[in-house]
């Protein structure tokens, strides 16, 4: 069984080969911008950059909106929030206590837009071309200058490396836990509430069992592999800044000066 | 130069108080409560030369795992010492290169692989221990390489098979550039065919590598490969000596619940019932074996018997229970994934029949039992159970109390707070009366032999034997007319598999309709009726024991292995034209060549002479 995590787009596209720190930090940049903007022009230009930044990564467009879908309802909501909530010298109608305000309309529609903007981003720059390996590993470099003050930034990522392996593992054995049980007429879906429960119960004890002896194996096999933290440890794989990476810091802090300007300057 | 490479002086250990170490309990196998009373390694004393391959035999709970955690010091002795190549594993300092130079690999696959990705597991080893680059990268691709999984090292460990993944481990271990291989039941998890590549690399990195091999197995087809083997019982070192001397001890190790080589069992007790003994490790191959008996025994022709006519007329004339009907499986169908997993199955099973399905890992056996009971959606074909069409099933449930399946390593299904209630929840769920829930608990649990007073226990607190016997039993509380089981023995140790695979031959019986899928021929040989035997989702043939087996050229292809009794029957066809080889039981084989045997005179000599020492000894033949 084959199982893929999040919604990663396998290509060999730039976007994809960028070292996942430049990614994670320039999705964070990326989102403290787009608080910042608020005039359509730069956020026209934001929705520009976003459009290079799709063709460069080889996702198809299908693809990156489907990532929007889940906020869809959030932004629409907002959106029509803001019509009947903001002030206005007149109203396209009113009824009750509800005014329809134009200018409600205008700053909800750039309120969706950004929310829009925002998670097209960061999918883009994290979950569509970056495996979630990567991400672990990222993150740990990312905080490896905190694991002066005491901060477990190894442990971490081991664990998020660790979880990763294992989701496959045990999806699989939920699969055949709840095989078993239902034909010992365990019902997952149908009867009552409470004959529900106890379908779902029979599943996740065994399954949390299950877990908690694959842990304590593997920490064993860890063990005798000669695991002992993170001290003194080398990689297989070190992540280093490439000079794609070097070019797309260079076009992003440009990018993102434009977009301050325009925002800032009243052009 | 053969020196000693590990040397275990005097060793006893026990785990602290059984109720704050789980593993304890669960690693040795051992029940909760026998976990506290003993040592779980009992004043051992055993040396190990460099270069050895040596095999740790003993059942379940014996303390040989134990006794692999000490060697790389996981666990430190309670009192003696383990020393590895002339370091103590009681000094912290050395712990690290004692487990780097010790790699160990475990039972379950899964359970030891660290890393996403083939190659980062690999080495995962190597970066502890703080290789740098490029040495590490090189000591990674050439452990992959020397496994065969060079091709693999980008894909994620799900994507491997069982023997693959224990491949992977090896190299894993390979990769940290070991002396000593320790294998815990490394092959226990795995099928035939994987075993027999697991050990065919083992005994290369023996050969090549100069590798010091211990393998804690309780197979015993394992054990005769080894330099040396050692049989452990209760904590206890009780055997020691060449495979060919302790595989001698026949009653001995058949007592402590062990296996012996068909070869030497069937020799043992042939001579057992004319009072002839054999000299020790004289029956070590059955080249040795044959010529041996040959020695003592004069062979006759006798005139054949009717040939134990397996299939019974009466059963085969009654009404099917079971009629699958040109039935086709494709898993992910319509996508560039798609895998056909069954094609064209049909086959009848009557009423009382022992039915086995053979088939080696990915040959569509788990596919076509999950049909039978509809766990699987038809996708093409006919399925009946009993007077249900499955196409027009209803209420699934109705069905399900007619027919039960028993998933591999059904212990992991457990889940109530008691043994009562666990083995209760199918009745249960199915709308069983109390008074019938409770009569049925009681039969089930008396007929797999679950102690009354386990009952209110939690099921969590027994071992991996007993909590398979409690899962068996909270099928059989449903009181089904068929029973389906995926290889319900798998990981037992012999006397284990031994009992599990008795109470199948108690229910079948019974009357109850047993489908029974494995890949041990062995087995399905031994216990079935018929055997229906699948090849990558096809059928390859259907028919009784005999008529399986005596397809030489699928057995020349590798299709079908000839269980060791007929093939070590088949030596002697020669001799005696007459001999019916289609025996599957060390018994049944012995039963059949006696009756064309009898003693040479000079082994009749030998007897008398025996005879009389023993009797000069007082006739005590301890």
């Amino acid at each position: 069984m084959t199982f893929t995590l999040g919604n990663y787009y396998p290509a060999a596209s730039l976007l994809h080969k960028l070292d996942p720190r430049t990614k994670i930090l320039a999705s964070l940049l990326l989102m403290i911008v787009l608080f910042m903007i608020n005039q359509p022009l730069p956020l026209a230009v934001f929705g520009l950059f976003l459009a290079v930044m799709i063709a460069l990564s080889g996702v198809p467009f299908r693809l990156v909106l489907k990532s929007v879908k889940p906020v869809v309802f959030l932004a629409v909501f907002a959106w029509v929030l803001n019509v009947f909530t903001t002030p206005d010298e007149h109203y396209w109608f009113s009824w009750s206590f509800l005014h329809a305000s134009p200018q409600g309309f205008w700053v909800g529609l750039r309120m969706a837009v950004r929310l829009f903007f925002l998670v097209m981003a960061t999918q883009l720059c994290l979950t569509l071309t970056t495996t979630p390996l990567e991400m672990a590993d990222g993150i740990e470099r990312l905080l490896r200058p905190l694991a002066r003050w005491g901060f477990p930034s190894h442990e971490l990522a081991m664990m998020m490396s660790i979880a990763l392996r294992f989701v496959p593992t045990l999806a699989d054995e939920t699969d055949k836990i709840m095989k078993a049980q239902s034909s010992r007429g365990a019902d997952y879906d149908t009867g009552g509430a409470i004959a529900r429960a106890r379908g779902l119960v029979s599943v996740l004890i065994p399954l949390f069992v299950s877990a908690l002896k694959r842990a304590d194996e593997l920490a064993t096999a860890m063990e005798a592999r000669c695991y002992r933290g993170g001290e003194g440890r080398t990689r297989l794989h070190v992540l280093r800044f490439g000079t794609r990476d070097g070019w797309a810091a260079l076009s992003l802090t440009l990018v993102l000066a434009v977009l301050l300007v325009l925002e800032y300057t009243h052009l | 130069m053969p020196d000693t490479f590990i040397d275990i002086q005097e060793v006893c250990f026990a785990y602290p108080a059984a109720a704050d170490t789980p593993e304890a309990a669960a690693q040795s196998e051992q029940s909760f409560y026998e976990a506290e009373s003993a040592y779980a390694v009992d004043h051992i004393s055993l040396s190990i030369k460099r270069g050895e391959h040596l095999a740790i035999l003993g059942r379940n709970g014996s303390g040989k795992s134990t006794l692999a955690r000490l060697i790389n010091g996981l666990e430190l002795p309670t009192s003696g010492a383990v020393w590895v190549d002339g370091k103590s594993t009681a000094a912290e300092q050395d712990i690290w290169e004692i487990r780097r130079s010790c790699g160990m690999i475990f039972q379950n696959p899964d359970n030891q692989i660290v890393a996403t990705t083939v190659e980062e597991d690999v080495a995962f080893g190597p970066e502890n221990l703080g290789v740098k680059q490029p040495k590490l990268g090189q000591a990674v691709s050439q452990a992959l390489a020397y496994v065969g999984l060079s091709d693999y090292a980008h894909a994620a460990p799900s994507e491997l098979s069982g023997g693959q993944k224990q491949k992977l481990a090896i190299a894993g271990i390979l990769a940290m550039q070991p002396a000593c291989l320790i294998m815990d039941e490394a092959t226990s998890m795995l099928d035939p065919l994987s075993r027999q590549t697991i050990m065919q690399l083992v005994r290369r990195l023996q050969q090549e590598r100069g590798l010091t091999i211990i393998n804690i197995t309780h197979d015993m087809n394992e054990a005769v490969q080894a330099d040396r083997v050692a049989v452990m019982q209760q904590g206890r070192l009780l055997m020691e000596g060449s495979p060919a001397q302790v595989f001698h001890q026949v009653e001995t190790l058949r007592r402590l619940g062990l296996d012996v080589p068909v070869h030497t069992a069937i020799p043992f007790y042939l001579g057992q019932r004319f009072d002839l003994g054999f000299s020790s490790g004289s029956l070590a191959t059955p080249e040795a074996a044959e010529q041996q008996l040959k020695q003592a025994f004069q062979f006759q022709a006798q005139p054949q018997t009717a040939a134990v006519s397996p299939a019974q007329p009466a059963r085969a004339r009654a009404l099917d229970q079971i009629k699958v009907e040109d039935i086709s499986y494709v898993y992910q169908a319509g996508l560039p994934t798609a895998k056909r997993a069954l094609e064209h199955i049909s086959f009848t099973v009557s009423p009382g029949e022992f039915f086995g399905v053979m088939g080696h890992s990915g040959s569509g056996k788990s596919t076509l039992i999950q049909h039978l009971n509809g766990l699987l959606r038809l996708q093409s074909g006919a399925v009946h159970i009993l007077d249900y069409n499955l196409r027009q099933v209803k209420d699934i449930r109705q069905l399900r109390q007619h027919i039960q399946l028993l998933f591999q390593y059904p212990e992991h299904q457990l889940f109530a707070e008691t043994v009562w209630d666990d083995i209760a929840f199918g009745p249960r769920r199915m709308g069983f009366s109390e008074t019938v829930i409770t009569e049925n608990v009681k039969a089930a649990a008396r007929v797999v032999g679950v102690d009354q007073s386990w009952l209110q226990r939690s099921p969590f607190e027994l071992s991996g034997g007993e909590k398979r016997r409690v899962a068996l039993a909270g099928i059989l509380a449903m009181k089904p007319e068929i029973l389906v089981l995926d290889e319900p023995a798998a990981g037992l140790d012999p006397a284990g598999r031994e009992e599990i695979l008795n109470y199948m031959r108690i229910l079948s019986k019974a009357g109850t309709t047993i489908v029974l899928v494995s890949h041990n021929m062995d087995d399905l040989a031994r216990l079935c009726d018929r055997i229906l035997v699948l090849d990558h989702g096809q059928r390859l043939l259907l028919g009784t024991p005999a008529e399986i087996f005596a397809h030489q050229e699928l057995i020349a292809a590798g299709k079908l292995t000839l269980p060791a009794c007929k093939a070590f029957l088949q030596r002697f066809q020669a001799d005696c034209p007459g001999l019916n080889a289609d025996c599957f039981s060390v018994d049944a084989a012995v039963a059949e060549l006696e009756r064309f045997v009898t003693l040479k005179p000079a082994a009749r000599a030998r007897v008398r002479q025996q005879q009389e020492l023993q009797e000069r000894r007082g006739g005590t033949a301890l």
